[in-house]
């Protein structure tokens, strides 16, 4: 069974006591002036409009499990911490999954991500439709070199849209980054190691503004990005090089290297 | 584009009868090759436009037989051509394989050596056209140059060897100093239409009018098959705008009026094969598969009797089929596409339709 989540403001547990006169899908920006009153403030209550944008679960809430493994295991092979996280789960209420993650098989965080970097005023049916087509793109013209290709030939293809997405992605990856630091009324560009979330940030943003740029105005979004990642995945093309160039800065400027301090 | 060929392996799914005259219940779900010689004489311009792609990717046009196909090659071959034609109507919902049916008939009837009128898509003629010329023939009607010479270009393709057998019975006269006279070869009437640009309209009306003529002859008989695709678009309504902005009704147009008097079955010698379709089509809900529906009262009265043929979804045995095809041709990539669970949850998300499974298994 796939489970697909949905966003819903779920204020409804016994510290947090929703008045029935509250209406639904609210999206106030403004606290409503409160009763001059103290006797209102003593009993548990809910502003009349809620803020939306910085609210957030009470931490009482659990986590949801949106991978079907767990569920399959049966009663005798649990572990006693499982039993127990079974039954606390069975008490605790439990937060609502946003629409990206899902139970499929074909789920891919890393994909994910970069569907959510290209998305644009949270338009995720394009940037999704973008990325499919630039996998598809991508097969078709691995498949197509495959077909053609002597059988000696054959075996060094690769036609995995997703390795060469991720492959790519490894290659464009700097290992080694910069940052401003200021010494001396001076900025020196100092090179400091990077996390790995920072490197895939780094790597999806160099291919998705190269991608944006540098591409002549005909070309559709998913060709040039294709035409990229196939490039990435054999080193060559704009952003190995920008990584290269990341590299030479980051060496060039080693004796700033100890104006690091963490 | 060349297209290879194989050596013999024995595939579950795949068959090594490749002429569809032969094939029957036995070879229902398995894809048979359609020789490479023939792919581009006999399918110039009807296949669908993702099916062309994965002819290139795959470097082979491979198509599944399946049952509407068969029952249409059923009742050509049983039919009886000297009585009026039959009308045949492929109908089912969006993505069954209408027209891929459509094609896998053309072939059989191409194989047969008949002569072949395959129109791709007759929402093409009644949409997007640039150019609207006055017919100089009949003052009320349209003339669309564009459409009419690309059609006879492809239409030469796929006749070759009839174009020089078939003489003309009729002089036409096409302007003060040209004229087409009697006995002349058809080829002769074709190579004008796509050369003069402005009567190429009045050309097809002329060949169709000939064949029409001529196809249950006794003497050089041969058997015409008129396959059209998207045939609901003939009746309705048109997008296209007079030059004082009023809308131009299908019949107003040369290319569609001829064609509608090819559909009625007052000719013998040859069988009318159309297929139904809800994509191109203008002002019809997107939820329409039936012929009530989407030929319309006009439509349907002109259509009727005709032989409903459903296409329906792939069954499961189809659906292995194709799944193994697509791993075959190593189409299937990603790692959990080639196991059970991904194949439950391909069916799932596309319900066997083979249009979207084929574009799930596009980026898989």
């Amino acid at each position: 069974m796939l489970y697909f989540g949905k966003q819903i403001i779920e204020i409804s547990f016994a510290l947090w006591h929703l008045p029935e006169s509250l209406p639904r899908g609210l999206r106030g920006t403004t606290f409503s002036k409160m009763s001059a009153s103290i006797t209102g403030l003593l009993k548990p209550w809910t502003p009349r409009v809620f803020l939306v944008r910085w609210s957030r679960y009470n931490p009482y809430y659990l986590e949801p499990e949106p991978r079907k493994e767990v569920y399959h295991i049966p009663e005798t092979e649990l572990t006693p911490e499982q039993k127990e996280e079974r039954e606390l789960k069975s008490v605790r209420p439990i937060k609502a999954a946003t629409n990206s993650v899902t139970s499929s098989v074909f789920n891919d965080p890393v994909l994910s991500k970069f569907v959510n970097m290209m998305m644009k005023d949270g338009d995720k049916i394009i940037a999704k439709g973008i990325i499919t087509q630039t996998l598809e793109n991508m097969k078709r013209k691995q498949v197509e070199k495959y077909h053609k290709a002597p059988e000696g030939k054959k075996a060094e293809i690769e036609c995995n849209p997703y390795a060469i997405f991720h492959q790519a992605l490894e290659n464009c990856k700097p290992v080694i980054g910069l940052a401003s630091i200021q010494k001396g009324g001076k900025f020196y560009q100092v090179p400091i190691p990077l996390t790995d979330n920072r490197r895939r940030f780094l790597a999806m943003k160099w291919m998705i503004t190269e991608c944006r740029d540098n591409k002549h105005r005909r070309t559709l979004m998913y060709e040039k990005l294709s035409q990229e990642l196939l490039a990435a995945f054999s080193k060559e093309g704009n952003v190995v090089k920008r990584k290269h160039e990341l590299h030479k800065m980051a060496e060039s400027n080693r004796a700033y290297a100890h104006y690091r301090w963490w | 584009m060349e297209l290879e060929t194989r050596p013999e392996t024995f595939s579950i799914f795949r068959t090594q009868e490749n002429d569809p005259a032969c094939q029957s219940e036995q070879h229902l779900g398995q894809y048979y090759t359609v020789p490479p010689s023939h792919f581009h004489t006999v399918f110039p311009h009807g296949l669908p436009p993702r099916y062309q792609q994965q002819v290139k990717t795959f470097n082979e046009g491979c198509v599944m037989v399946r049952q509407p196909a068969l029952e249409l090659i059923s009742h050509l071959k049983r039919a009886d051509y000297s009585k009026p034609t039959l009308r045949y109507l492929l109908y089912g919902v969006k993505g069954s394989g209408k027209t891929m049916s459509l094609c896998h008939t053309v072939h059989y009837c191409s194989t047969q050596g008949w002569l072949v009128l395959h129109i791709p898509d007759a929402h093409l003629w009644v949409k997007n056209c640039k150019e609207l010329l006055p017919s100089s023939y009949h003052a009320s009607r349209f003339d669309q140059p564009i459409q009419a010479s690309n059609w006879l270009r492809n239409f030469r393709t796929t006749n070759e060897h009839f174009l020089s057998k078939i003489k003309l019975r009729q002089r036409y006269v096409w302007t003060k100093r040209e004229s087409t006279e009697e006995g002349r070869p058809l080829g002769e009437l074709v190579d004008m239409g796509v050369s003069r640009v402005k009567s190429s309209s009045d050309v097809v009306g002329a060949v169709l009018k000939e064949l029409r003529l001529q196809a249950g002859g006794t003497e050089g008989g041969f058997r015409l098959a008129v396959a059209v695709d998207g045939v609901n678009g003939l009746w309705g309504r048109t997008t296209l705008k007079k030059e004082d902005k009023s809308p131009v009704a299908p019949e107003e147009l040369t290319l569609v009026h001829n064609l509608r008097k090819m559909i009625n079955n007052d000719w013998c010698g040859g069988a009318v094969i159309a297929t139904l379709s809800q994509t191109g089509s203008l002002y019809a809900p997107s939820s329409a598969y039936l012929p009530q529906e989407l030929l319309g009262e006009e439509g349907f009265d002109s259509m009727d009797p005709f032989v409903p043929v459903p296409v329906s979804l792939y069954s499961e045995k189809e659906f292995e089929s194709c799944y193994l095809y697509y791993l075959d041709r190593h189409w299937l990539q990603h790692s959990h596409s080639q196991t059970e669970e991904g194949k439950k949850e391909m069916i799932f998300l596309s319900n066997r339709n083979p249009s979207v499974l084929e574009r799930l298994c596009a980026f898989l």
